[in-house]
C-alpha cells in the first residue's frame, strides 16, 4: 500500500525496460549504505549490506520458512483482492449509476486502518492465516479497481459505435473492446498490487500470527536486533521489487504497448454538488447497514463485535462518552502533528525534486528507474529501520510518512512534467523562452493532474504509515490507542477509532479531491470533462 | 457477389436532430435513396452531414421526423447487421492486425468469410503485404483504407461512408475511385458517401445532395448522369466540369443563406 498512489503515474515501461540504467544508482546506494554502516558501527542502528548478507546466510532456514509463509498468504490475498476488484468493476460497468456508490464504499473500506482491523480480524478468525490473507486482499483491491475502472472506459467512442453499427450490444462491447482496452491498466494495477499484498500479509502477521516475516519483524524490534531488522527489511524490499518487476515483465509480454498515464478524474467531476452529497449519504447508509447486517448474520459475540449502535452509544450516549471522545481527540491530535507535516513534506519533496530533476535531464533519466523500483518497496516494512535510525520521537514518524508520500508523488510528478505536449513546447521554443519560463508555463501545469492523483491516493497511505509506526514503535497517537485498546479488550474504543480513522481518511481524500477540482478547472479542464 | 442483405430503399421524412446542448445539426430533411444507387452528401465542414449519416445508421435517433429503411426503422437494420459504416476516424482496434480488424466485422455480424475473400479485400484497398501489420505501423491513409475494407467485408446492403478518403494520398484515392464503385455496383449496394470534396462526390456517385451550413438543410439535389466506369481524369470533360460547377454554385448558395454561413458571420 506504500504504493497505493503509484498507479497514478504508472508504468513507464519504456523507461523501466532500460532499467540497466538503474544499476549505477543501485551501486551507489549499496556503497553509501555500507559506508554509513561502517561509520555508525558504535551506534547500533544500521547494519550494512555485508552484515545483512552474513545474517541472511546464517539464518537462511528461518528466513526461508518465514518468507514462504508470508508469500503464501500474500498470494492468496492477491488473488482474492483482485477477483473482488474485477467483480466490483463489473458491477460499476453493468450499472453505471451505481459506480460512484461502489467506488465510495470501496474507498471507505480501503481507508480502514489495517492496524485496528488486524486485531479485530484476529479475534474473528482465531488462529491461522485468515487475518493475513484478508489484510493482503484489502491492501490490493482498491489499487486494482481504480485503474480497471479507468481502463474499461479508456476507448474512443467510435470503437463503441463500430460495435453498435453491427447491431451488437454491451456484451460484445465488453468482449471485443473494453476487456482488451483495459488490460494495460489492469496490469498497471496488478503491478502495484503485488508489493501491496506482501505488505498487507506482513501487517496481518503483526497481529499475533504464529509464523511469517511479520512475526519475525515484531520479534526483531522487541529484541532491538539491528541485523535481523535490517535483514528482514532487505528481504521484504527485494521481494517487493522483484514482484513489481515480474508483473511488469509479464505485462510487456502480453501487451502491445505501454499504457498511457493513468489518471482517475477526481470524483464528482462531472456531476452536481447535490448528487455528490446524495452519493455520500448513500455510501454512509449502505456502509452502516452492511456493518449491522454482517454482525447480525454471523451472530458474533457482542463483547468484541460492536455494531453501529454500540459505537454511537460509546461516542455520544454512554456515561463515559465524554471521556472516550476526549481520549480519541487527544490521540488524533497527536497523530495529526506527525501526519500533516509528513504528508505535506512528502508532497513538497516529491514534486520539488521532480521539478529540479527535469531541469537536469541527465540525472532524471537515471534517477527515474531507481525511483520506480524504490516506489514498489512497502515503506511500512522499513518502519523499524526509520525508528532505529531516527529514534522514537516525532522526527522518525514524520520522516516515515514523508517517505511514504514521497515516492509515488515523485514518480507521478516527474512523469507529468515529461508529459508536457511537444507542440506547445515548440511554440515556447520559437519565442526563445528559457527553461524556467517553460517550466512555469507548460511543464508544471502539465504535471498537476498526475500530482493531484498521487496526492489523493497518498492520504490513506500516509494514515497507514503513521498508525503502523505509532503502533510498532512510538506509542503515541491513534495508532497506539488502537493497539492498547485491542490488548485491553476495550472494544468500544477500538471500533470507535476504526470508524473515526476511516471516515477522516475518506474525508481527507475528498478534501484533496476538492482542491484538485478547483485547480484542474483552471489548468487542465479536460481532466474534468 | 450478391450482398448478404438486399440493398434497401431509404426514406427520410422531416428528419430533425437537436442535440442535448441545443445544437441543431439537421433540420427538416426529406430524402429518398433508391436501392443500389450511390449518393453523395456534400456540405461545408461541420454542417451536420455526418449527423445525418449517423441518423440513417441508427447510431443517433432523430429529434423529430422518421427514417425508414426497407420498411423498418434503422434500429431494425442495425439489429440484422444489414449495414456497415466506415467512420471518419478509422477506429481500428490497435491490438488487432489489419486482417484481425476486418475479421472483427465478420465476427460482430456473425458471418463467416473465406480467407481468400478477406485477402481480396485487403488487395482491393491496396494493403496487400500489410495484412498482419498492426494499425500503429500504418500511415493515416492506410488505416482509412483498412477501415474501408472492414466496412465492405460483411457485404452490407447499405454502405455508409463518412469522409472515407480524408487522409488517403492522391494517387491511392484515384485508384480507389476506380475500384470501389465497381465493387459496390457488382454487389448492388445502396451507398451513402459523406464528403466535402466536390470532385470526389461527382466522380463516385449517381446523385449529389448539397447541404447548407449547420443546421443541414437541402439546397440542391443534382443527378450525376455520367457514364460508368468513370476515370478521375474524366472530370476535366465539359459535362463533368459543368456538374462540378453546379455543385459548387449550390454550396455557395447555401453559404449565402440569411441565417448561416457567410451571412451569419
Amino acid at each position: 500500500m506504500s504504493m497505493a498512489a503509484s498507479w497514478t503515474g504508472t508504468s513507464l515501461w519504456r523507461i523501466q525496460a532500460s532499467r540497466a540504467r538503474a544499476l549505477p544508482g543501485l551501486v551507489v546506494l549499496l556503497i553509501g549504505w555500507e559506508l554509513a554502516a561502517r561509520l555508525l558501527t558504535d551506534a547500533f542502528v544500521l547494519a550494512g549490506p555485508t552484515e545483512v548478507l552474513a545474517y541472511l546466510v546464517e539464518d537462511r532456514a528461518l528466513m526461508a520458512r518465514a518468507l514462504g509463509e508470508t508469500l503464501t498468504n500474500a498470494a492468496f490475498g492477491f488473488v482474492i483482492g483482485n477477483v473482488a476488484a474485477i467483480a466490483l468493476a463489473a458491477v460499476a460497468l453493468a450499472w453505471p449509476r451505481a459506480e460512484r456508490v461502489v467506488t465510495g464504499l470501496a474507498l471507505l473500506v480501503f481507508c480502514l486502518p489495517l492496524v485496528a482491523t488486524g486485531p479485530i480480524l484476529r479475534v474473528l478468525y482465531g488462529p491461522g492465516a485468515g487475518p493475513q490473507v484478508t489484510l493482503a486482499a484489502l491492501a490490493v483491491y482498491y489499487t486494482t479497481l481504480i485503474p480497471l475502472l479507468v481502463g474499461l472506459r479508456a476507448a474512443p467512442s467510435s470503437w463503441f459505435d463500430l460495435v453498435r453499427s453491427y447491431g451488437r450490444g454491451r456484451f460484445a462491447t465488453l468482449v471485443h473492446v473494453r476487456a482488451m482496452a483495459s488490460l494495460p491498466y489492469f496490469f498497471a494495477g496488478l503491478q502495484i498490487a503485488a508489493p501491496a499484498a506482501f505488505l498487507g500479509a506482513m501487517v496481518g502477521e503483526f497481529t499475533g500470527a504464529e509464523r511469517g516475516m511479520g512475526v519475525l519483524t515484531v520479534q526483531a524490534i522487541r529484541a532491538l536486533d539491528v541485523e535481523m531488522t535490517w535483514g528482514l527489511a532487505t528481504v521484504a524490499t527485494a521481494v517487493s521489487i522483484l514482484a513489481y518487476i515480474a508483473i511488469g515483465a509479464l505485462g510487456r509480454r502480453v501487451l502491445l504497448d505501454a499504457p498511457p498515464v493513468i489518471l482517475a478524474a477526481p470524483a464528482g467531476a462531472s456531476r452536481g454538488r447535490l448528487a455528490a452529497w446524495v452519493d455520500a449519504g448513500l455510501v454512509t447508509l449502505i456502509a452502516v447497514g452492511a456493518w449491522w447486517l454482517a454482525l447480525l448474520a454471523f451472530g458474533l459475540n457482542p463483547f468484541f463485535a460492536k455494531g453501529p449502535g454500540d459505537v454511537f452509544a460509546a461516542l455520544v450516549l454512554d456515561d463515559d462518552a465524554a471521556e472516550t471522545r476526549a481520549a480519541l481527540a487527544a490521540a488524533l491530535g497527536e497523530t495529526a502533528l506527525f501526519l500533516i507535516p509528513g504528508y505535506l513534506a512528502g508532497l513538497l519533496a516529491g514534486a520539488g525534486l521532480a521539478v529540479l530533476l527535469i531541469l537536469v535531464p541527465m540525472i532524471a533519466s537515471s534517477a527515474m528507474p531507481l525511483a520506480i523500483a524504490l516506489r514498489s518497496v512497502p515503506i511500512v516494512t522499513t518502519a523499524p529501520l526509520v525508528v532505529l535510525l531516527l529514534g522514537r520521537g516525532a522526527v522518525g514518524t514524520i520522516v516515515l510518512v514523508a517517505v511514504m508520500v514521497f515516492f509515488p508523488t515523485f514518480v507521478a510528478s516527474l512523469h507529468g512534467l515529461r508529459q508536457a505536449p511537444g507542440q506547445i513546447m515548440d511554440v515556447f521554443d520559437s519565442y526563445a523562452a528559457g527553461p524556467v519560463t517553460r517550466l512555469l508555463r507548460v511543464r508544471i501545469p502539465a504535471m498537476l493532474p498526475a500530482f493531484f492523483a498521487a496526492a489523493r491516493m497518498a492520504v490513506p497511505a500516509s494514515v497507514l504509515a503513521v498508525t503502523v509506526v505509532e503502533w510498532l514503535a512510538t506509542g503515541n497517537g491513534i495508532g497506539s490507542l488502537m493497539a492498547i485498546s485491542a490488548s485491553l479488550s476495550d472494544y468500544d474504543m477500538l471500533w470507535s477509532s476504526v470508524v473515526l480513522v476511516s471516515v477522516l481518511s475518506a474525508l481527507g481524500y475528498a478534501a484533496v479531491g476538492a482542491v484538485e477540482r478547483r485547480i484542474l478547472g483552471t489548468y487542465a479542464p479536460e481532466q474534468l470533462a | 457477389m450478391a450482398p448478404e442483405t438486399p440493398p434497401p430503399r431509404i426514406a427520410c421524412e422531416g428528419v430533425t436532430k437537436i442535440f442535448a446542448g441545443g445544437t441543431e445539426a439537421v433540420r427538416d430533411v426529406n430524402l429518398t435513396f433508391e436501392p443500389g444507387r450511390t449518393t453523395a452528401l456534400v456540405g461545408p465542414s461541420g454542417c451536420g452531414k455526418s449527423t445525418l449519416l449517423r441518423l440513417i445508421a441508427g447510431l443517433e435517433t432523430p429529434t423529430s421526423g422518421r427514417i425508414d429503411i426497407a420498411g423498418a426503422p434503422p434500429s431494425e437494420t442495425l439489429r440484422h447487421a444489414g449495414l456497415s459504416v466506415a467512420f471518419q476516424d478509422p477506429s481500428l482496434l490497435p491490438w488487432r492486425s489489419v486482417r484481425g480488424n476486418i475479421e472483427l466485422a465478420l465476427q460482430l455480424a456473425r458471418q463467416k468469410a473465406a480467407d481468400r475473400e478477406v485477402e481480396d479485400l485487403i488487395d482491393l484497398v491496396g494493403l496487400g503485404g500489410f495484412a498482419e501489420a498492426r494499425p500503429a505501423a500504418l500511415s493515416g491513409g492506410m488505416r482509412q483504407r483498412a477501415a474501408i475494407a472492414r466496412a465492405l467485408a460483411t457485404r452490407p446492403g447499405l454502405l455508409l461512408l463518412d469522409e472515407p478518403f480524408g487522409a488517403v494520398d492522391e494517387l491511392t484515392r484515384q485508384q480507389l475511385a476506380r475500384d470501389l464503385p465497381k465493387l459496390w455496383e457488382a454487389r448492388g449496394t445502396t451507398t451513402l458517401l459523406v464528403t466535402h470534396s466536390v470532385s470526389e462526390a461527382v466522380l463516385l456517385s449517381d446523385r449529389v445532395i448539397v447541404l447548407t451550413p449547420r443546421p443541414a438543410e437541402i439546397v440542391a439535389d443534382i443527378a450525376i448522369d455520367l457514364p460508368r466506369p468513370r476515370d478521375p481524369d474524366g472530370l476535366r470533360a465539359p459535362d463533368a466540369a459543368a456538374l462540378i460547377d453546379r455543385v459548387v454554385a449550390a454550396l455557395s448558395e447555401g453559404m449565402a443563406l440569411p441565417d448561416r454561413g457567410i451571412a451569419a458571420q
